[in-house]
């Protein structure tokens, strides 16, 4: 599993979301996190046809699974993900 | 079922003030979020109306206040409040993780961002809506965009797309969407999140909770602080009063 997070430093629910993502990766070292920074990468944002951020993308071998925009609590991105803590 | 003295519904500035104060006051108190902490502030990039912080972030803004609730002793979930209901105890707050009792209640919901009418977002098609032009604006750069709205805020986005895009058009809430514009800001008011509670409190024709000053609402233990009240200036400062005021209130109702 791998979860896509697109963000930009500009972005004030991005800022919100980065110490959730910390969390996250934290908690669940079995999931691959990427951050993605759309300045630096704007053909992968454009490619995964993100019109918002920040964008959650999950993806499962390759595939996405889910997505998600917007500033969300840890619960809910681990909702996202399909994973639990503990 | 867990009980505490005040539970918040909503932690954006005027809730988490709320919960400054209740736990500096000695009680229990619940914060339940839907979404994120901070409300709408966390989409503004430069604050300078905030004393004693120039040109500081809502997102940073939020978090500083978040921690100093949290470092007083105040409870924080992310929970969807979706009734609350007076009985003998108190209240019986439903939502949809789980359910809690308080002594007192403070709503400080804050407003979302008023939607698209049906007309303009079968207009748009597929072309995404954006709410807020600092987060999304810069996914457009060098091509057209548009931004639906007349006040204040739509002048603000308008201002800030213009560095950004190639082309801005401007069109209030009835006027088509023009053809080659690749993303549609919108911008036009905001609607107080009091859906839920319609049933607690009298709300006004607009959905905001009639209360004066003193914040109490039409039900005796039921508070309300920040936006969703019916009030003449909605500004961060404005909010954090209320937050103080509320949370003294629901504290000496409790007595």
């Amino acid at each position: 599993m791998e979860l896509i997070d697109f963000y930009a430093d500009w972005c004030g629910p991005c800022q919100m979301m980065k110490p959730v993502v910390e969390e996250f990766e934290k908690a669940h070292p079995e999931i691959t996190v990427k951050s993605i920074n759309i300045d630096d990468e704007e053909e992968l944002a454009e490619k995964y046809g993100v019109s918002s951020i920040p964008c959650f993308v999950v993806l499962k071998d390759g595939e996405e699974v889910a997505r998600e925009v917007g500033a969300m609590p840890l619960k809910k991105l681990e909702k996202l993900v399909g994973v639990k803590r503990g | 079922m867990k009980k505490y003295d005040v539970i918040i519904v909503g932690a954006g500035i005027a809730g988490l003030t709320a919960a400054i104060y209740v736990s500096r006051a000695g009680k229990s108190v619940l914060v339940l979020e839907s979404t994120m902490q901070g409300g709408q502030i966390i989409n503004t990039i430069n604050i300078e109306n905030w004393p004693g912080d120039f040109k500081v972030s809502g997102a940073e803004l939020s978090q500083k206040i978040y921690k100093q609730a949290e470092g007083l002793g105040a409870e924080i979930d992310f929970d969807n409040v979706e009734k609350i209901e007076k009985i003998t105890e108190g209240f019986r707050v439903v939502a949809e993780d789980d359910e809690y009792i308080a002594g007192a209640i403070i709503l400080a919901v804050g407003a979302d961002p008023r939607k698209l009418s049906e007309k303009q977002t079968q207009d748009a098609g597929k072309r995404p809506i954006s709410y807020c032009a600092t987060c999304d604006g810069a996914l457009y750069k060098g091509k057209p965009v548009v931004v639906v709205g007349s006040g204040n805020t739509a002048k603000h986005e308008m201002e800030y797309l213009q560095n950004i895009a190639s082309k801005v058009y401007h069109i209030h809430h009835d006027d088509p969407i023009p053809e080659d514009a690749e993303a549609v800001f919108v911008a036009i008011g905001r609607v107080p999140a009091t859906g839920n509670f319609a049933d607690l409190v009298d709300l006004d024709e607009r959905g905001y909770v009639v209360a004066g000053e003193d914040c109490k609402t039409s039900t005796p233990g039921v508070f309300v602080a920040g936006d969703c009240r019916t009030k003449e200036i909605r500004q961060l400062v404005t909010a954090a009063a209320d937050g103080a005021v509320a949370a003294t209130e629901a504290c000496r109702y409790l007595g």
